[in-house]
């Protein structure tokens, strides 16, 4: 692990920002398309955190600040984590696990300087996003333990490389179709996309963690958003669609994925957040056991099997 | 030094302590530091003489590594929390009974984890059981010591039960040689294993034992609550190493049926393991008291050092062992800090409290620690310990058990945020704005703990090598280790590795930070409040019932508590029955009808 290592991560960190940021901007566009409006330019999402991070803010104590540092410096290190197409900014730390628990440092951090804003708006945005956390987490993990246990490896490059060269149906999502539909619905819950948005609240800024929010303190948030947003549709990718031969075809590949949220989004209505616990409960989680149920004890999914 | 001696010392030093105490009660809770620091220090010098074995009255005891690296977590424990003791003198009825108490169930822990025979084992775990017990009727309520007792009672006899059948069928008390000879009776062996695990899985609190950890732990005097979650919990995950390598459960159970290569009985006990991490983490999730909530979070966490030992593989058991270690620092640094409050503000509610980040900074510091291990988020231990028993879980496809260890290791962080967010965090009462951060003296134990925390997550492998010792000695393959890294079958973490990408991440942020406009400080109570206006700090903090929509869904859960006041009132009846089947007005027709029963028994017997 040395200087270049660094360099690289920080390169890393530099071109996901831009690539996310962009992406953003055009599904927002997306979005408005569906709802009959022309949309913001494609760069609208690029001025917005800019402009925030030029502004004036207010501060409610050190561990607002802090909080904010340190969900912003866990996401970013849970980053360079993330394997692209065969590339690793820091080799050998693309354990699954890592990957999943270090990301919970970042949501951690922003929970702890929501609740320091000492606004009960805030508390209550973020009682609903970890509630909305054990929901969606817990199908998705039994689906990658699944996976863990029929492919003998925990490292996302890894599981990624071994559903390449063998076509489409090499894809996980096609070998445990029941874990990888577990797993898109999953992201859904993980992005905070309708049904599953209610802890963001984005239509009611008032109820929502970011209710105190403003200036620079706004703009990390956004930054953060795009970085979050890139680890967890970069999980689905690698797990269950292949990862990518080439950096093109997994920013293809990502940038469909992450379209298809978002038009699934524009046209679902909301779940409160204890339907959405009962529902992750009831349907995705039955899946996600039978699906690893059929692979612990038939085997079938292992190798491509049809 | 040896064993004997440091028992003898530890055993003077809490008589000296109950002396002194009579004359000046500071003064003998002094004595507890001096006297657990005394044990932990002369026990780690014990490295040296692992393997040999002392005799001493009628009590063996062999020197094992698994008994060398139990003592030092409970002594620990033990030692830190001691700190606290001098502060708490003036709240005790009995002081000088405290401090005795408390430096004998300490000598009392040291017997058990290095008893060579069920005789010694028995006593010591009894001394320890006894002298707790009346420590805890010293805290809130006695309700709570009656439950705690009985449940070990239940334990300790099914304990006996299985020493002295044990006994009677291989003729020897020694544990290793008694256990050894079970092979050839299967059947036995089976009613001797679940018998023997009873007392462990009673005290690190396993379903359907776990209702004495929540009153015992929560009502417990703040002091002796950190022992008691952090240390003499894992007196029972001991039990349950015992039952699985001293008594060869595998080899023994081996021709029986089996799901996933697990034997059914050891399986059915992980499954109870399983069923406390969910009821631990549910029933965390809804308390209002900040001690009851860490309580239920050891039930839940007692739920995977049990999965991992029993699993007795590689990776897992090095898990468990790891996760005795971190549970126990974490835990204890939670609870002490909790303590550290109740100190200042005299209460453990957490609708009581608010914002005391603005006047405890450390110990909001070490709370936050605490639970970064305890929800097993890196770089802190517990992501280790519970990274080691997912990797053993996935390993050998144990599906229903990992859903459950990753129900609990989620619902984990609903948790430990609680009294962050409602004893830290949010507007500070206006009660307690003049409120000071404890000294020094109190301080140092719990940074202590912390930085141990910290060397857990960071350098696991200096406490790995040791288990690797122990997986060596029961004749295991180890965990592999490599310099900084762990090599399971799965894959590798290098924790030390993740810290410092951590570090990275959070110093770009911390410059992007600085570099930006400083922004303008306001108050707390200045927050967007839709246009109301609220004066009084304690109506804009949020803390009662936090997670309400979720705490709905399983509201009509059957609570065990009340199933055994069920029972209890149930037994009470038959018992009113017989008594008035006998003593009525007619006992003789009684007796006549039992007669003749036992007379049909018999001919019935006969025939067949």
């Amino acid at each position: 692990m040395g200087a270049l290592n660094f360099l690289y991560a920080f390169l890393m960190l530099l071109l996901v920002f831009i690539f996310q940021t962009t992406l953003t901007g055009l599904n927002r566009k997306v979005t408005a398309r569906l709802q009959k409006r022309y949309g913001a330019r494609w760069y609208q999402q690029f001025l917005d955190i800019f402009k925030a991070l030029r502004k004036d803010s207010t501060s409610h104590g050190w561990v607002f600040d802090f909080g904010v540092i340190m969900a912003l410096g866990g996401i970013m290190a849970t980053v360079t984590f993330i394997p692209v197409a065969g590339f690793r900014a820091f080799p050998g730390t693309d354990n699954v696990f890592v990957i999943s628990y270090l990301l919970a440092v970042g949501m951690l951090g922003m929970a702890m300087s929501a609740a320091g804003s000492g606004n009960p708006w805030a508390s209550i945005g973020v009682g609903r996003a970890l509630t909305n956390m054990l929901a969606y987490d817990i199908p998705l993990m039994v689906v990658i333990f699944t996976m863990i246990f029929a492919f003998d490896s925990a490292s996302v490059g890894q599981l990624a490389e071994m559903q390449q060269g063998m076509g489409i149906l090499g894809w996980n999502f096609f070998r445990m179709p029941l874990g990888g539909i577990v797993a898109v619905i999953a992201l859904l819950g993980m992005l905070g996309k309708k049904p599953f948005d209610s802890f963001i609240a984005p239509a009611e800024i008032a109820s929502g963690p970011m209710v105190e929010y403003g200036g620079k303190h706004l703009g990390f948030m956004f930054i953060l958003h795009e970085f979050m947003t890139f680890i967890e549709v970069s999980l689905i990718i690698n797990l269950f669609f292949g990862g990518g031969a080439t950096i093109w075809e997994y920013m293809l590949k990502y940038a469909i994925l992450y379209t298809f949220t978002n038009i699934i989004s524009g046209v679902m209505p909301r779940f409160k957040i204890d339907q959405a616990v009962k529902y992750f409960y009831r349907v995705p989680l039955a899946m996600a056991i039978i699906q690893g149920l059929v692979v612990i004890f038939t085997g079938l999914g292992v190798t491509i099997w049809f | 030094m040896n064993l004997n001696l440091v028992i003898i010392v530890s055993v003077a030093f809490a008589i000296a302590a109950y002396l002194v105490s009579k004359v000046n009660d500071k003064a003998g809770a002094f004595m507890t530091v001096a006297g657990s620091m005394f044990a932990l220090v002369t026990v780690f010098l014990l490295r040296n003489s692992i393997g040999s074995e002392i005799s001493f009255l009628y009590f063996n005891f062999n020197l094992t590594v698994t008994g060398w690296y139990f003592s030092l977590v409970m002594l620990t424990a033990y030692s830190m929390t001691a700190f606290f003791n001098p502060f708490w003198m003036k709240k005790l009825i009995y002081p000088a009974g405290y401090n005795f108490l408390y430096l004998l169930s300490m000598a009392g822990t040291l017997g058990v984890f290095f008893a060579k025979d069920f005789i010694t084992l028995f006593v010591f775990w009894e001394t320890v059981v006894w002298s707790s017990a009346f420590i805890i009727q010293m805290g809130k309520s006695r309700q709570a010591a009656y439950v705690y007792y009985v449940i070990s009672a239940i334990g300790s006899m099914a304990t006996l039960f299985a020493i002295m059948f044990a006994y009677g069928t291989t003729g020897t008390f020694v544990i290793n040689e008694a256990f050894k000879g079970l092979a050839g009776y299967p059947g036995r062996a089976i009613v001797i294993f679940i018998t023997f695990i009873a007392a462990g899985m009673a005290k690190i609190g396993i379903f359907p034992f776990h209702v004495w950890l929540p009153s015992a732990h929560g009502s417990a005097p703040h002091t002796f609550s950190p022992v008691l979650s952090g240390g003499l919990v894992k007196m029972g995950a001991f039990v349950a190493l015992l039952s699985v390598t001293a008594f060869p459960a595998y080899e023994i159970f081996k021709d029986m049926a089996s799901f996933r290569g697990i034997p059914l009985p050891i399986y059915f006990m992980m499954a109870l393991g399983a069923i406390s991490i969910v009821a631990g983490t549910l029933m965390a999730i809804k308390q209002e008291d900040a001690k009851k909530l860490l309580a239920y979070s050891s039930v839940a966490n007692g739920g995977y050092i049990l999965i991992g030992l029993l699993m007795l593989d590689q990776v897992g058991f090095a898990g468990g062992m790891m996760h005795i270690v971190n549970h126990a620092v974490a835990s204890a640094a939670a609870f002490l800090s909790i303590a550290a409050v109740a100190y200042r503000t005299g209460t453990t509610k957490m609708s009581e409290m608010g914002g005391m980040i603005h006047r405890m900074p450390v110990t909001y510091l070490v709370y936050l620690i605490a639970i970064i291990s305890m929800a097993g988020i890196p770089p802190m231990g517990g992501f280790v310990s519970k990274w080691l028993i997912f990797q053993g879980l996935a390993d050998k496809g144990l599906i229903f058990l990992a859903t459950t260890a990753f129900f609990g290791s989620i619902g984990s962080f609903l948790y430990v945020f609680r009294p962050l967010s409602a004893v830290f965090l949010g507007q500070t009462f206006t009660r307690d704005l003049e409120k000071k951060e404890v000294g020094f003296f109190m301080m140092f134990p719990m940074l202590i703990l912390t930085l141990l925390s910290l060397l857990t997550g960071v350098f696991p492998n200096i406490f790995l090598r040791v288990v690797v010792e122990i997986q060596s000695a029961f004749g295991m393959l180890p965990v592999t280790l490599a310099e900084n890294t762990i090599v399971t079958s799965n894959g590798f973490l290098d924790a030390f590795r993740v810290f410092i990408v951590f570090g990275f991440g959070f110093a770009i942020a911390f410059v992007l930070f600085v570099i930006r406009r400083k922004s303008r400080k306001v108050e707390l109570m200045d927050t967007f409040t839709s246009a109301e206006f609220i004066h009084t700090r304690e109506l804009l903090h949020y803390s009662h019932s936090f997670y309400a929509p979720f705490e709905r869904l399983y509201e009509k859960a059957p609570d065990t508590m009340k199933l055994y006041h069920k029972a209890a009132v149930k037994i009470n009846e038959l018992g009113n029955m017989a008594e008035s089947a006998f003593f009525g007005i007619r006992p003789a027709r009684t007796v006549l009808l039992v007669m003749g029963m036992v007379l049909i028994v018999i001919i019935a017997g006969g025939v067949l």
